[in-house]
């Protein structure tokens, strides 16, 4: 099993903002799953972690929530992705775009380098 | 951008946390019976399922913290906690909260109302243009009445021309007049101002103009520029008031203007007008006469000049007028000029009370200060093991901190609101006292700079306090200890045994000062209100009737003027309860307006020697009677007495034995004498001493005596005169009457000051007796907090010492014995305390010695009183922790 790494509460913002790109309106736990997939089981979220993440950004106006009946029939809390979230999203994603390509330059071995 | 939308987001989520964390705790609860039934789908046991979820989820509570941390502001939200518990703490401790927050209140408080009187009589710079640069220049005397004995024309003159470091210098003559107005006559102080007066003070008008060379001359029509609280108070502020005609005597004078506010000097003025008004003011007598003084001057420095090369010119030019003009300086009375700031001048008055008043509220804070001090010491003594158990629950030493400075602040912080309301009351106060000394008083406003100086100030006592507290730190040897020691744990460490007696060894020593300073002017004021009048009774009126226009000295309507008194003194003394009537230029115990030099028969003047001067009055044959002025020789005016058959004076015993020492002045023959005199309807004859009467004090009851001439009234020209009435019953019951007559049979004279000689008197002393007072109150107040912090003190020493009692009494020590040691342990502080502050009273007393009469700055007996009382009250203090300690038990006290 691949070592768990501990999640960075700017990071996180990131993947809860891509989740509900990608699937939607979804409750927490629905969101906390398929950060756990996603990461193929190396991240774990607890509660105290990804709730007051969900808040901020509910807090900065990048999702809302709402109550509302899920699929089991059960009363949940539903956050779905505003258009300053999407625009949030998409200058996030390429931020973290250049810093990757930033970083890897460091890590390509060098051709000309005898 | 999303900062501020996450900000306002936070701020609205500290309300409706109850709704909040139910919706949170339903949302945490749907989480988890979803990933239960996921995890029993996965095959887990119901019971299994849950509690892999619980574990997944990182603790509900943990999590709920941390969105509530996210939700609202949390340091925020601490804080109220902080405050809330605060709150509550200080409520369980009612005594040490009402005492803390009234001494803090009553420090900043009073502090603050008296720096800001400070600040707008003295410190507040001058409405004027460039009132740094005003001055003021006074001519005086040696002498009573010397003090300012103003300037004449040709003087000014000669000093404005010949000074070059003055820009320019305006004349202005204090008057009076009487202004008809559809209601009546009233009376108006006037001054009569040069044209350039206005400038060089450099004020503007708030409506029409001011008045400017073009009003000076013969030629130029009447004018008058109303002062701004006369506008106010007499025509309500009307602008429509500007450009219309009042009567002023028999003369119509134009309102062309009102002033700004500004202070005036020396004397209140209603009007400024210009010099045409006042026929005698443009006459050659007041223009070319040396001796006839009747101006005030006020000047303004050249560009570039200085006060010292002011000065000194001034000093050179004044000398060469007086070498040149010999005749109009006799050498005697040594004649000076001084050149003064403006401000100052302003201030003269006030400047020591002022003083005054800031040093006792200086002490006050002090005394206030120690006492927060050792209050909030002995109280973190005692709550030391509640907070060693809140250390040992996990708070750690940044939180406990932050508690004691929240319960701090919040005591700080009612006191400063405390502190407030005083001010304001206070101040209001202090402005109606302030109004008796200083012109400036209207200017006194709250001053914020001070409230805020002393809030700071109150503000770092507290944070000092708060730290000062020893936290205790857990894993630090002494924590273990304390936390045993629980709750018996009662002593403090040594540097706090140190600041408590400090404490108290500077509030003994503050409140004996206050105490020195509070007795000596309570004898100050005993003193003076001793001091006889010189009349027999005090329970006489006076009634001050101004029938004359100043402006016309005119011989010829002498006659239905003196008739006019004879008929009112005629009706008065038909009123019933009336003994006696007399008629006279001067009411008793006033200031005379007319002085003049005196020539004695057979005793040419000598070289060097000061002319005799005395004040000038008229008086009736029943004058002396009815004010009570006792007859010591000869006899009084009689109707007999007239111009042809050989004038005759009567002089009171300060100028007998002034102008004959050792003899009876009765058939000596003095004369008015001096250069003013052709110009005035008195003469210069011969007159001859019938009569010797009684002193009074005239002009205060803390002057000195003075020489009074006194000439029938009936054979001088009248310029003043009023009633004095005896009466075998209450004399202010008949000030009405009397005056219902007075308006019926003169009713163009304006009324005022219709007072009994009991109120006269009354007004020399109640400036002493008002500062007496206010510096009393300070004192016992001090001497209360005092006892009360030297009390607490060495009850709290008592308490420490439980132990240490048991032992001594059962190894042999009696009650007697133990009471002792208690007792010495406090005298001993007092005993320091009362020597600081004797010496320091001492010293003090030199700096208020303006302020005393009759009083020594080292008074013994007023220091051994107050030593006595502060002893007394000290001793009376620490009787009751001694018998405490004396009724210790030692079986008990030692197994505590």
């Amino acid at each position: 099993m691949p070592e768990k790494l501990d999640v960075q509460q700017g990071t996180l913002a990131l993947m809860i903002l891509k989740t509900l790109e990608g699937l939607g309106p979804l409750h927490g736990y629905g969101v906390a799953r398929r950060i756990e997939e996603t990461s193929k089981n190396r991240l774990t979220l607890n509660y105290g972690t990804l709730y007051p993440a969900l808040l901020k950004l509910e807090q900065e106006g990048f999702v809302t929530a709402e109550w509302r009946q899920s699929e089991n029939n059960r009363r949940a809390k539903y956050y779905t992705l505003t258009a300053a979230g999407r625009k949030q999203l998409a200058r996030e994603a390429r931020d973290w775009q250049r810093t990757t390509e930033l970083i890897a330059a460091f890590f390509v071995p060098r051709q000309d380098a005898r | 951008m999303r900062y501020l939308r996450a900000l306002a987001a936070r701020i609205a989520g500290l309300f409706g946390r109850g709704r909040a964390d139910q919706d949170l705790r339903d949302e945490l609860e749907a989480h988890l019976e979803m990933e239960t039934a996921d995890n029993v789908r996965r095959g887990m046991a119901p019971a299994v399922a849950r509690r892999q979820a619980l574990l997944a989820s990182g603790g509900v509570i943990q999590a709920t913290e941390a969105v509530r941390d996210q939700r609202g502001l949390p340091w925020v939200e601490n804080l109220a906690a902080d405050i809330r518990y605060a709150l509550r703490a200080l409520r369980h401790s009612p005594a040490f909260t009402g005492v803390v927050v009234l001494t803090l209140a009553l420090g900043i408080g009073a502090n603050t109302a008296i720096y800001s009187v400070v600040r707008g009589v003295l410190l507040k710079p001058l409405p004027h243009r460039d009132g740094e640069r005003l001055l003021y220049l006074r001519q005086s005397t040696d002498g009573p009445n010397g003090a300012n004995v103003r300037f004449s024309v040709p003087e000014v003159r000669e000093l404005r021309d010949g000074v070059t470091s003055l820009a320019d210098m305006a004349e202005y003559s204090p008057w009076f007049g009487t202004l008809r107005l559809d209601d009546g006559a009233v009376r108006i102080d006037l001054a009569l101002v040069t044209g350039n007066f206005f400038d060089i003070l450099g004020l503007a008008p708030i409506a029409g103009r001011l008045t400017s060379p073009s009003d000076d001359g013969t030629g130029a029509p009447p004018v008058m520029v109303l002062s701004h609280d006369y506008w106010m108070k007499r025509f309500g502020g009307d602008p429509g008031i500007v450009g219309k005609q009042v009567r002023l005597e028999s003369a119509s004078v134009t309102v062309i203007g009102v002033v700004e506010p500004a202070p005036w000097f020396p004397d209140r003025v209603d009007a400024l007008a210009n010099m045409v008004v006042s026929p005698h003011h443009l006459s050659a007598q007041m223009v070319q006469d040396r001796s006839h003084r009747m101006t005030e001057t006020i000047a303004r420095l050249a560009p570039g000049a200085s006060l010292a090369q002011a000065r000194a010119e001034a000093a050179a030019v004044y000398a060469r007028g007086q070498r040149d003009h010999p005749a109009a300086y006799d050498a005697g009375s040594h004649f000076r000029v001084a050149v003064l700031p403006f401000k100052d001048a302003l201030g003269e008055r006030a400047r020591l009370t002022v003083w005054l008043l800031m040093a006792v509220a200086g002490f006050v804070m002090i005394i206030a200060v120690a006492n927060v001090v050792n209050l909030t010491l002995m109280r973190g003594v005692r709550r030391d093991h509640e907070i060693v158990v809140r250390a040992a629950l996990g708070a750690g030493t940044a939180r406990l901190r932050r508690l004691l400075l929240v319960e701090n602040l919040v005591l700080t912080g009612l006191g400063a609101a405390l502190g407030v309301v005083i001010a304001v009351a206070g101040l209001g106060l202090l402005i109606s006292v302030a109004e008796r000394y200083s012109p400036r008083a209207g200017e006194i406003r709250l001053d914020l700079a001070a409230l805020g100086f002393t809030m700071a100030l109150s503000l770092t006592v507290a944070l000092l306090l708060s730290f000062l507290a020893s936290l205790p730190k857990e894993g630090s040897p002494t924590f273990a200890s304390r936390v045993a020691s629980g709750a018996r744990r009662l002593s403090m460490g040594r540097a706090g045994q140190r600041l408590q007696r400090g404490m108290v060894v500077a509030q003994v020593a503050a409140s004996v000062m206050l105490l020195a300073g509070a007795g000596l002017l309570t004898r100050t004021t005993l003193r003076l209100s001793a001091v006889g009048t010189g009349l027999q009774t005090e329970d006489v009126l006076t009634l001050p009737v101004p029938l004359l226009d100043p402006s016309k000295l005119d011989p010829a309507s002498d006659g239905a003027t003196k008739a006019v008194y004879d008929q009112l003194q005629r009706e008065v003394r038909a009123l019933p309860g009336v003994l006696e009537v007399g008629v006279g230029s001067t009411m008793p115990l006033r200031t005379s307006a007319l002085a003049f030099d005196l020539k004695v028969e057979g005793r040419p003047p000598v070289v060097g020697e000061a002319t005799p001067r005395a004040d000038f009055r008229t008086a009736s044959p029943e004058y002396f009677a009815a004010a009570g002025i006792p007859l010591l020789e000869g006899r009084p005016f009689a109707t007999t007495d007239q111009p042809g058959s050989g004038r005759v004076v009567i002089i009171n015993e300060t100028l007998a034995r002034q102008l004959f020492p050792g003899q009876s002045p009765i058939g000596k023959r003095i004369a008015l004498g001096g250069e003013v005199l052709r110009f005035t309807p008195f003469s210069g004859d011969w007159r001859t001493v019938v009569g010797v009467v009684g002193t009074t004090q005239d002009g205060g009851l803390d002057a000195a005596p003075r020489g009074v001439v006194f000439s029938p009234f009936a054979t001088e020209f009248t310029i003043f005169g009023g009633l004095v009435i005896r009466t075998d019953r209450n004399a202010e019951a008949l000030a009405a009457a009397a005056t219902r007559i007075v308006r019926r049979i003169a009713p163009t004279a304006p009324i005022a000051d219709v007072l009994t000689v009991a109120q006269i008197k009354d007004q020399s002393v109640s400036p002493r007796r008002l500062n007496a007072a206010l510096v009393s109150s300070f004192a016992l107040l001090a001497v209360l907090i005092a006892a009360v912090g030297i009390g607490g003190v060495l009850a709290f020493s008592v308490s420490a010492r439980t132990n240490e009692i048991g032992i001594r009494m059962s190894l042999g020590a009696d009650r007697g014995r133990v009471r002792r040691m208690i007792l010495r342990e406090g005298g001993s502080l007092l005993a320091i305390g009362l020597a600081i502050g004797v010496v320091g009273g001492l010293l003090a007393a030199q700096v208020i010695r303006g302020l005393l009469f009759g009083v020594a700055t080292d008074d013994p007996v007023t220091f051994a009183a107050v030593i006595a009382v502060m002893a007394a009250v000290g001793i009376g203090a620490c009787w009751i922790p001694a018998r405490r300690a004396a009724g210790i038990d030692p079986t008990t006290a030692m197994r505590a």
